[in-house]
């Protein structure tokens, strides 16, 4: 098995029961031991003293066996397995890091640990009761969103004739009961750029505009279900719905927070959610994949590959990275896992019951360690810089193809030696500062003079010697042996030995109650038919067996609704994040249901489920506002028109590199984030990265950075990477307009395109006549081309006579116009 | 229309018929996309005699314990360590003293020592309740007053209200809201020229800025049209949006992009100088902590609020993160009272040096408080219960304190000040009735303190 797993050390939760210590035992422990490790230790390894450095902590018998970040630090019985003694002899760790103990001190606890480490310190033990009973799980079944999905015929309606298929009888019954009509369908021009859009992200280019029209003539049904057909079979199709799904999945190339790492393998996750989209891949398998890919069957190394590179979904969150203590990044590490895949997948938030019982729906805090206890027995691979600063990096998953990242080079055999023998100077060098360091602590300690600058120097020198020495391992171990660059990935795999979780008080980690056996959330279980997790495995291919049955009342609706409010602006549920007890109603809650089904006897198709919302006759309506229906309802619950859309800052850009014709459709390999390799986001880095540099292929590749979103995108609402967002804001802001009135690539856009109109058209009038077909879709009335006639020659009268600059000026007043921005 | 006696010409118009192109349409408008944005937020005068003019609104997100800070309880220090009966872990004291400042002699812990000097200008409301202890739903509800549904938010009903002073900056600016927060700053149904702004000065991590280098709105300048060329081009885009319009009927995002397009352009020439903080002498950078690492953000960030108002801008907020100390409150919670206690202090100084005082509310608060009890054993848990928030300036009673929790500040128990009653307190300072501040949609008339609210008469001054 070509895996990388060397980094993450799972820790047996319980420790080993041994016979009582004898009362002789615990005198010495008392006498000889304790009063050590509490002037001595407690300092940095107490819960009371609140520093839990390198995640272990003294001051309780669990807490020395289970150990800190490399290992159990006392091993009963055992010196030289135990880190303890090898941290108090000066071997390797060189604790307490002031100065050895004095011999005889030294000597006691070799006894100690020999006598198996008696120690009557234990934690207490919290047993705790949930206030959530059976019975309120049971009757919490019955809530909507957690029953199964149940078919219903179609109703009947008076105007059968208007509709196309049962979503229209759904929607129509709804408007009937209500005393309302649907709105017209829209003009076809509209309606073409809307189904674009929709599909693709672009505007229609002018060839698809001349034959949609056409055919539109001669049979408007045919028109649309021609057109949809092509669009969905484009390959633009994976990169307009992949990115939706990537900002499910909150999908970043860094780590955020303080240290902000970067992810440079991240874009293989990237990749396969659009290749997924574009496979049409059953929305079920690519779950599966998600949340389990690494333990599905693999008929091929390529099947494997995929499977691992889709696990990326559960290592690419926030983390961060500077937290001294192992057990406390592990366990926001697995919250985090258990928050995007419930919000994800179930639309509900279990992370909710991490301290308590959820405060809304009858999940108790076990069903969180329940869940904690599967992702808990599984390790995740995310990379990152390998720094002093950086306590938790790990190392990468191995892809079991030859795909290398493009951005990593090879070396010689001669380079390689050259790295290694300058790893080991560097090393030995780091070992010197880090000990003059110490040694000038220990001077200041015992009150010593000294001057502030070299220690100012030498606190540099260390980080600097970091930096270095962790730049040099990344690069070794990015190559075999022959120098060849190997494949990586983010990801996840199983622990060699399960465990279920204990749960944690309050949610805090020094505080461990009982232990909960791995399971999944009991509300939405079908209590005739749980599901066993063999003891051997984590349970996250169960789990992901579980979310993906066709039995589980909200996979299916919840991902019916994602792509529903993508078409129509608006969810059928209008809360997509929460399908709990404070989210809000369907509106068509039979629509629903049967969408629901059918996707599932679909097989999970997305493209079938696309398609049946795009040919509904509901999806074809006008956006034209109506007095009398717009009193009766104003938030359009009932669909009687379609909802005016403001297009996102992806489609945003990627229209005007479309009208500029500079859009360059290839996917690029890779990422600006992998050209860069493992680093941490100071300036120099950002400087060196350039984030914003100019680019014109499409948007869904641009690098996706935490906290440093490309402008482009995060002036208009981009969904903020640490979280599942599944509807984006649409704001209309000044900063916005300042954007589209002044920024670099907007301005460059409108150069592009002016000159475009001046090699492919001749005269004035057909150069604006054209600028508007480019930029709308549609050709332009009189009235415009008058007014963008009476433009030019105002501009050209404020000073600048270049007919060029002044059609520029035209394509920029475009780009910011409401009618490019806004989708009807 | 009962209810709206101060409606802007456009309003009445838009309310009674189609919006903008009605307007247009009606023959009765004609005024252009400049016009009709600058009419909708011209100043209008209040329902009564305004005890402020303007507010600025220091939010303090993640929720600050108030018995740590500016809610004194003497019988948490008797009962330290006892078992609370309000839930799991022990009654904590506060590791911090109190001690009482001013004349007023208001007591405030050592975690405000700047602050507290300026006890007499404060008005401590000690008995704040809100609905529920999540912080996104409990910062939405504070903004807006409710968690359930989209809704404006304070600052837009303001400047629906009131209007603008100053036509070339946004009436309604929020400086470094947290991400994904909009509707805490956005108009909601409320005409899109009544959103707040977002603006994000010192995003440059402190220690890479060149220290005084002003901090720039992004894009504030054209590289290449004159401002007349510029303006041609605005009115050519403005003819489009109008067309369309027209051709839509009512369309808010079309009006957004109007009224956006206009202040955009306006802020061109106002925000640059307006940001530019070198013409401050020395001692006042000094007095806001600027330059000084711990201060220097929020202290910056102070110091152009003050600006802002000067400028004539109606409601200004700043938010200041990471107040939620579950955990190591000992270290934490005196480094975020560290970097917003000298800024806040030097800016109630500098208002009041110009006669600003008077007439700005100045507000700060955070989404609810903290628990007497220590669940971390070095931290406390949410508590909605029971909090305090405090206003200073404005017509306020200074040097008092209303309402109080009970013995350990668990619980509101007199004086009680519900998220709505603090709205209509606001609203009323500012001479605007809770109840008459009104905005018809979708054939109802919606208020900012739905069908609550009460406005807490004894902090008047």
């Amino acid at each position: 098995m070509p895996l990388l797993t060397t980094a993450l050390l799972t820790i047996a939760a319980s420790p080993p029961q041994e016979a009582q210590p004898t009362a002789d035992e615990l005198a010495f422990f008392e006498a000889k031991i304790r009063p050590v490790l509490v002037e001595r230790c407690y300092e940095c390894h107490s819960t009371e003293s609140g520093r839990i450095r390198g995640g272990l902590a003294v001051d309780s018998r669990e807490g020395l066996l289970v150990g800190g970040d490399t290992g159990p630090a006392i091993v009963p019985g055992s010196t030289a397995r135990s880190l303890l003694w090898e941290a108090i002899t000066y071997e390797g760790y060189e604790m307490p890091p002031e100065g050895p103990l004095a011999d005889d001190v030294v000597e006691d606890f070799r006894r100690w640990i020999e006598m198996g480490a008696p120690d009557p310190r234990a934690p207490e033990v919290e047993l705790v009761r949930s206030e959530v009973t059976p019975e309120d799980i049971e009757a919490g079944r019955d809530f909507w969103s957690f029953r199964r999905p149940e078919s219903a015929a179609p109703p009947a309606v008076k105007d059968e004739r208007w509709a196309r298929g049962d979503i229209d009888l759904f929607v129509l019954a709804r408007l009937e009961e209500n005393g309302m009509r649907p709105a017209d369908d829209a003009p076809p021009e509209e309606l073409l750029r809307r189904i674009t859009f929709d599909l693709t992200g672009l505007p229609p280019t002018e060839a698809e505009q001349e034959s949609f029209l056409k055919s539109w003539r001669r049979d408007a049904d045919a028109a649309i279900a021609e057109v949809v057909e092509a669009l969905l079979a484009s390959p633009r199709f994976g990169e307009r719905w992949g990115r939706h799904w990537l900002d499910v999945a909150r999908y970043a190339e860094s780590s955020g927070k303080e240290l902000n790492a970067t992810y440079p393998h991240a874009w293989r996750y990237r990749d396969y959610v659009i290749d997924s989209f574009n496979a049409d891949k059953p929305y079920d398998r690519f779950l599966r994949e998600q949340i389990a890919g690494d333990l599905l069957p693999a008929a091929t190394d390529e099947e494997w590959a995929e499977g691992l590179v889709a696990t990326g979904f559960l290592a690419l969150g926030t983390k961060g990275l500077i937290e001294d203590d192992g057990r406390q990044f592990r366990a926001d590490l697995v919250d985090e896992q258990i928050d995007v895949t419930t919000r994800a997948v179930l639309g509900i938030s279990v992370a909710c019951a991490r301290c308590h019982d959820h405060k809304f729906e009858p999940i108790p805090q076990s069903d969180y360690y329940a869940l904690a206890g599967i992702f808990g027995s599984t390790s995740t691979y995310f990379g990152t810089l390998d720094t002093l600063q950086n306590r938790q990096a790990t190392s990468l998953l191995q892809l079991p193809v030859d795909d290398p990242n493009p951005f990593d080079r090879s070396y010689t055999r001669y380079e390689i030696e050259e790295m290694e023998a300058e790893l080991q100077r560097a090393n030995g060098t780091f070992r010197d500062a880090l000990g003059s360091r110490r040694e000038m602590r220990r001077g200041d300690g015992d009150g010593m003079t000294m001057s502030p600058d070299d220690s100012g120097d030498d606190r540099l020198n260390v980080a600097r010697l970091s930096i270095e020495t962790a730049i040099l391992r990344g690069r070794l171990a990015s190559v075999d042996s022959t120098g060849r660059p190997l494949s990586f990935c983010m990801g996840v795999q199983d622990d060699e030995s399960p465990n279920d979780a204990r749960l944690l008080v309050r949610g805090e980690v020094d505080q461990p109650g009982q232990e909960v056996p791995r399971g999944f959330v009991q509300v939405l279980e079908d209590p005739e038919h749980p599901t066993a997790i063999p003891a051997d495995a984590s349970g996250r291919l169960e789990l992901a067996d579980w979310l993906t049955s066709a039995d589980n009342p909200l996979t299916a609706r919840v991902f019916v609704n994602r792509v529903w409010l993508h078409l129509f602006g608006q969810g059928i549920v209008r809360s997509p994040e929460d399908f709990g007890s404070t989210g809000i109603a369907p509106t068509h809650p039979e629509l629903l249901d049967q969408l629901a089904l059918r996707f599932v006897d679909s097989g999970w198709s997305v493209k079938t489920l696309v398609r049946e919302l795009m040919l509904s006759r509901v999806y074809r309506l006008d956006t034209k506002h109506d007095e009398r229906d717009f009193r009766k309802d104003p938030e359009n619950e009932l669909c009687w028109r379609a909802n005016p859309r403001r297009l996102d800052g992806e489609a945003l850009r990627d229209a005007m590199l479309q009208a500029s014709g500079e859009l360059d459709l290839d996917r690029p390999r890779a990422s600006t984030v992998a050209r860069g390799g493992q680093l941490t986001l100071g300036r120099l880095a950002l400087n060196a990265l350039d984030l914003d540099a100019p680019a014109t292929h499409r948007s869904v590749y641009l690098p996706i950075v935490r906290d440093y979103v490309p402008r482009s995108l995060d002036v208009f609402d981009f969904a903020e990477p640490t979280s599942v967002v599944g509807q984006r804001d649409a704001t209309s802001t000044a900063n916005q307009a300042l954007y589209l009135m002044n920024s670099e690539f907007v301005i460059d856009q409108a150069d592009a395109m002016a000159r475009r109109l001046m090699d492919e058209a001749r005269g004035r009038r057909a150069r604006v006549e054209r600028a508007f077909v480019l930029a709308y879709g549609r050709p332009a009335e009189s009235g415009e081309i008058q007014r963008g006639l009476t433009f030019l020659r105002e501009f050209e009268r404020e000073g600048d006579p270049s007919e060029r600059h002044a059609l520029s000026a035209l394509c920029q007043a475009l780009f910011a116009s409401a009618e490019f921005r806004f989708l009807d | 229309m009962q209810g709206q006696p101060f409606l802007s010409r456009r309003l009445l118009l838009r309310g009674a018929s189609a919006g903008f192109a009605g307007l247009a349409l009606s023959g009765l408008g004609g005024l252009s996309a400049r016009s009709r944005a600058q009419d909708a937020l011209a100043p209008k005068a209040p329902h009564f005699e305004p005890r402020a003019k303007r507010v600025i609104f220091l939010c303090m997100r993640g929720a600050p314990s108030h018995v740590d800070t500016f809610d004194y309880k003497p019988e948490l220090v008797r009962d330290d360590g006892k078992s609370g009966r309000y839930g799991s872990g022990r009654l904590l004291a506060s590791p911090w003293e109190f001690r009482q400042r001013g004349e007023s002699g208001l007591w405030i812990s050592d975690l405000f020592p700047n602050v507290g000097e300026h006890a007499d200008e404060l008005c401590l409301l000690r008995g704040m309740h809100c609905d529920q202890p999540n912080h996104p739903q409990a910062l939405t509800q504070m903004h807006t007053g409710t968690f359930q549904f989209v809704r404006p938010s304070l600052g837009s009903w303001v400047l629906y209200g009131l209007g603008t002073e100053n036509e070339s900056v946004p009436g309604f600016l929020s400086i470094n809201p947290p991400t994904g927060s909009t509707q805490n700053y956005g108009s909601a149904f409320l005409p899109a020229v009544y959103q707040g702004t977002k603006l994000n000065p010192g995003r440059q991590r402190r220690s890479f800025r060149r220290r005084r280098q002003p901090d720039v709105v992004p894009d504030i300048r054209n590289p290449r049209l004159s401002d007349a060329q510029q303006r041609a081009q605005l009115d050519f885009v403005q003819r489009l949006n109008e067309d369309k319009l027209k051709r839509d009927r009512k369309h808010p995002g079309v009006e957004g992009a109007i009224d956006s397009l206009e202040l955009a352009y306006r802020m061109q020439s106002s925000m640059p100088s307006l940001m530019d903080l070198s013409g401050e002498s020395d001692e006042t950078l000094a007095m806001y902590g600027v330059d000084v690492d711990e201060t220097d953000t929020f202290g910056r960030q102070c110091l152009l609020a003050r600006r802002l108002v000067e400028a004539g801008v109606r409601f200004v907020e700043i938010t200041h993160g990471n107040w939620d100390h579950h955990f190591r409150m000992s270290t934490d919670l005196p480094e975020r009272a560290r970097e917003v206690d000298l800024p806040i202090a030097g800016l109630l100084t500098d208002l009041k040096r110009r006669g600003l005082l008077r007439d700005t509310l100045v507000v700060w608060g955070g989404e609810f408080g903290r628990t007497p009890h220590a669940p971390g054993g070095n931290g406390r848990d949410h508590n909605h219960r029971g909090y305090t928030t405090w206003m200073a300036g404005g017509g306020v009673h200074g040097g008092f304190s209303y309402g109080a929790t009970d013995e350990h500040g668990y619980e509101a128990v007199e004086g009680k000040v519900h998220i709505h009653d603090w709205h209509a307190t606001i609203l009323h300072l500012l001479g605007l009735d809770h109840e008459s501040l009104t905005y018809p949609y979708a054939g109802r008339d919606f208020r900012l303190t739905d069908v609550h609210g009460r406005v807490v008469r004894d902090v008047l001054a």
